[in-house]
């Protein structure tokens, strides 16, 4: 099937900057790129077992005669020739669907949260229900375009943790950059680490593609991180939990979120990857 | 932690898995249960909003009331949570059409405290349609908390909106009619069981607090067969009232969008009309259900001038309500309008002929009702139900069937979908159960791709074809560009049949000669009814699926046929 990535447009130069790196993504992956142009504030994604409405701020509307010119001069200066997504169905007519049939999808940070929390690092609500619900994987971009050249997985060892790996291999594979695996030890030893990758029967795939793992068994999570490169593709797997649960236990991708400027690709607990 | 992760998910409880019906009978309860106690929470915030507002009502200033709540709730609606205007129920039937019940949670309380708004401070519309949105969202919500499948889902939001319409008039009948007849469109097993027991749950919770109250009590009304033969002219000037009220309200709707002001301009607007309407007509405040109440008693004093003016300047000022971005249904409305069409018939049978005998002109106010709500909704059982059961009693039953029967068929007949169905059949998005469209819409391109096709270059020859063919049961082969995989053809078997007992063409004629190329293609979004549209038009059977320029297969009607089948018995076959 056509692998492709969802990228809202925003004609500002803030989201010519985010598009830059949708287009990135998608030269260095090889998928194609559909390209929502909104008309409308908010729209609707119907997921399997939930509905989650996006909330834009009023920049997205910015200049529309112009918005789908801007877009593709940009894709087609990228060497991509892009789609542009039509909606055709409304649940009012204010309030259109937007399809989920895609297998990665742009969220910006502004998109998730308010323009004035972005630097905050809080990844928002709606961030969370969109992961928690999709089978896409979601690529948060950077406020600035900057191309990678290596993918950096976090393993925790979590079924989550998994499905990242495994994209992160998948898209090592695809891309032929070099993949790194950085793991915080929280429990038991490199051993226990190990033995979760063999029984995911990533064991072999892991030793032929990794360059270098990483078990960072001194310090906080959050200091080790300096360690992580600044050109790499960061791959998380999150749970998707809620707020409650985040408040008091904390997010890994909220403190990834919150201290790495880099790109990265969030995989949910259904997400399944087609890539 | 264990402990939590078990209570956190309630759809693994192993007493709730026992069987999927008890499952539902339990869920409709709670759904019905919650969704009565939504509309008990607005019953009384419109009973505390219009007694706060009592005081004022005197002032010059106080046509400017319905202006500032229908302000406020537009902008709740569109600041805070985020919604657009309107009733509703449109929503409801969409989501139930296309999307499997799935609903907002935002939208169980947003549409609660928008319309409370709108109606307390006297704007024309009545708090049935948000609680039928909230009922329905509770039982999204729920449905969701219980990770039930799609047919579920849809059977809860249906609970969700019978509990809200049994509570709000004391009527389970009349709430589980309109959920079968307007909401879901279908009567299975299935559903109507939970569906029930959610109208009794939510009418119980209506008795427990706020007591077992006919709405609109009345004494016996004896109506003759005189009477019986006037209501068919009753009829027809209940649908003339429907079709103007449905006229009104999407032609206000349509000139208030065209106005360049934000939606809480556009409200205040409207609400101003309405409070000015009001200043002279008080019959058009607020959902205006004690003057039913008089219209029934007979001791609503007017001529018949008088009347028929009521009938437009109610229907002016619900347009103007709820077209101009007001919040609320048009349920109340229509009770009110119905009931002054219905004393203005009997004004004008006194004047035609005032020595009959008519009956009394509460009898025709109560028969209105019933006219109106079954031509705007096209649904006679829940007109003939619901004024049954909220004026409590089947003494009128008769002449009440013929009124919506007869009032229904003139709707349809000029105009064919109902208030609520009018802009989802415009826009093709009704598809109701078992229908050709729902169940083409449940099947998607992804699903009916055949992938075994074998891919061929234009550089090809013919011989190495006829090698393909061999192994090959198709009798299509994609040509794609050799160096860059994109799609540039067909070659079809018909296409070689010339060349195929010649061995002397096969080292000879090349795959880019006898390639069809411009042929018609679908993408994987496409619609599947759009798609057959488009081979029938063409006398195709099967056509490519081209997506950025790369194959990804074929598409076929046998393939199609086959999966509409099973798609079929799995929408009609109960579970």
């Amino acid at each position: 099937m056509d692998i492709r990535l969802f990228h809202v447009f925003r004609n500002t130069p803030l989201g010519r900057e985010t598009l830059l790196q949708s287009i990135h993504f998608c030269k260095t992956v090889g998928t194609s790129l559909l390209i929502y142009i909104p008309k409308h504030t908010k729209f609707l994604m119907y997921f399997e077992n939930d509905v989650v409405q996006v909330n834009l701020d009023s920049s997205y509307l910015a200049a529309p005669q112009s918005a789908r010119r801007h877009a593709q001069e940009l894709a087609e200066a990228g060497g991509i020739v892009p789609s542009f997504l039509d909606p055709k169905h409304f649940t009012t007519s204010t309030l259109p669907d937007v399809p989920i049939h895609f297998d990665f999808m742009c969220c910006p940070r502004s998109t998730s949260v308010l323009q004035s929390k972005s630097g905050l690092g809080n990844a928002g609500p709606r961030l969370r229900r969109i992961v928690k619900a999709a089978r896409f994987a979601v690529l948060m971009t950077s406020e600035a375009y900057r191309e990678w050249q290596r993918i950096a997985v976090f393993f925790g060892g979590s079924a989550n943790a998994v499905k990242a790996l495994r994209l992160g291999l998948r898209m090592s594979q695809k891309t032929g950059c070099p993949l790194e695996i950085f793991t915080q030890v929280e429990r038991g030893d490199e051993k226990a680490y190990r033995s979760i990758v063999a029984k995911a029967g990533l064991e072999r795939a892991v030793a032929e593609q990794v360059r270098q793992w990483r078990f960072f068994k001194e310090g906080r999570f959050e200091e080790n991180l300096y360690e992580v490169p600044h050109d790499a593709l960061l791959i998380v797997g999150a749970f998707g939990h809620g707020v409650v649960r985040d408040f008091v236990f904390g997010s890994m991708m909220e403190k990834i979120q919150s201290i790495m400027p880099n790109n990265f690709l969030i995989a949910g607990p259904n997400y399944t990857a087609a890539s | 932690m264990r402990f939590l992760k078990y209570w956190r998910y309630p759809a693994e409880w192993p007493i709730l898995r026992v069987d999927d019906r008890l499952l539902l009978i339990i869920a409709g309860a709670i759904v019905g249960t919650s969704s009565g106690l939504a509309a008990v929470a607005l019953n009384r915030s419109l009973v505390w909003m219009l007694d706060s507002l009592l005081a004022y009502r005197h002032f010059w200033w106080s046509f400017l009331l319905p202006a500032g709540g229908a302000a406020l709730s537009a902008l709740f609606l569109e600041k805070i949570v985020k919604e657009g205007a309107g009733h509703g129920v449109p929503e409801v039937i969409y989501s139930v059409s296309r999307r499997g019940g799935l609903l907002r949670f935002r939208s169980s309380y947003s549409r609660l405290i928008s319309s409370a708004l709108t109606i307390g401070s006297g704007g024309s519309a009545g708090p049935e349609a948000p609680v039928v949105m909230s009922g329905a969202a509770i039982g999204s919500s729920i449905a969701r908390l219980f990770s039930l499948n799609e047919r579920q889902r849809i059977t809860l939001v249906g609970c969700g909106a019978a509990g809200a319409i049994s509570s709000i008039f004391n009527a389970p009948i009349a709430g589980l009619v309109f959920t079968v007849e307007v909401v879901l469109g279908e009567w299975t097993a299935l559903n109507i069981v939970p569906i029930a027991i959610a109208s009794v749950a939510g009418t119980q919770i209506s008795r427990i607090l706020q007591g077992n109250q006919i709405a609109f009590a009345h004494h016996l009304f004896r109506v003759d067969l005189l009477d019986s033969a006037a209501t068919v002219g009753l009829a027809a000037f209940t649908a003339a009232a429907s079709i103007l009220l449905t006229w009104a309200l999407r032609r206000s709707h349509g000139v208030s969008t065209q106005l360049p002001a934000p939606l809480w301009l556009r409200a205040a607007i409207g609400g101003t009309v309405v409070g000015l309407i009001g200043y002279f007509f008080p019959v058009v405040i607020g959902e205006g259900y004690h003057w039913i109440q008089e219209m029934i008693e007979g001791a609503f004093v007017s001529g018949f001038g008088l009347a028929l003016l009521l009938v437009f300047a109610k229907i002016t000022a619900t347009a103007f309500t709820l077209g101009w971005g007001g919040s609320g249904g048009i349920f109340g409305p229509c009770l009110v309008i119905g009931s002054l069409v219905g004393l203005t018939y009997h004004r004008l049978l006194e004047i035609l002929w005032p020595s009959a005998g008519w009956i009394d002109g509460g009898c025709f106010a109560l028969l209105g009702m019933a006219g109106l709500i079954s031509g705007m909704l096209q649904a006679p059982l829940t007109g003939i139900f619901l004024i049954s059961e909220i004026t409590g009693g089947y003494g009128v039953i008769l002449p009440l069937i013929i009124v919506s029967a007869l009032s229904t068929t003139i709707c349809q007949f000029l105009e064919p979908a109902s208030f609520y169905l009018k802009e989802l059949v415009e826009r093709g998005q009704l598809l109701r159960p078992g229908t050709d469209g729902r169940v083409l819409a449940d099947l998607s391109v992804s699903e009916l791709i055949e992938k075994d096709c074998i891919a061929v270059q234009p550089n090809m020859l013919l011989g190495d074809l006829i090698t393909i063919v061999q192994k090959s049961h198709r009798n299509y082969f994609p040509v794609e560009d050799a160096a860059t995989g994109v799609f540039v053809g067909m070659v079809m078997l018909d296409d070689i049949r010339p060349y195929l007992f010649n061995p002397g063409m096969y080292h000879a004629v090349l795959l880019g000669q006898i390639m069809k190329t411009g042929i018609e293609t679908v993408h994987p979004d496409d619609d599947l009814p759009e798609i057959l549209e488009r081979m029938d038009a063409n006398h195709l059977y099967s056509m490519p699926v081209v997506a950025n320029e790369r194959f990804l297969g074929m598409i076929s009607k046998a393939t199609l046929l086959d999966r509409y089948r099973k798609e079929l018995k799995v929408q009609t076959t109960l579970q």
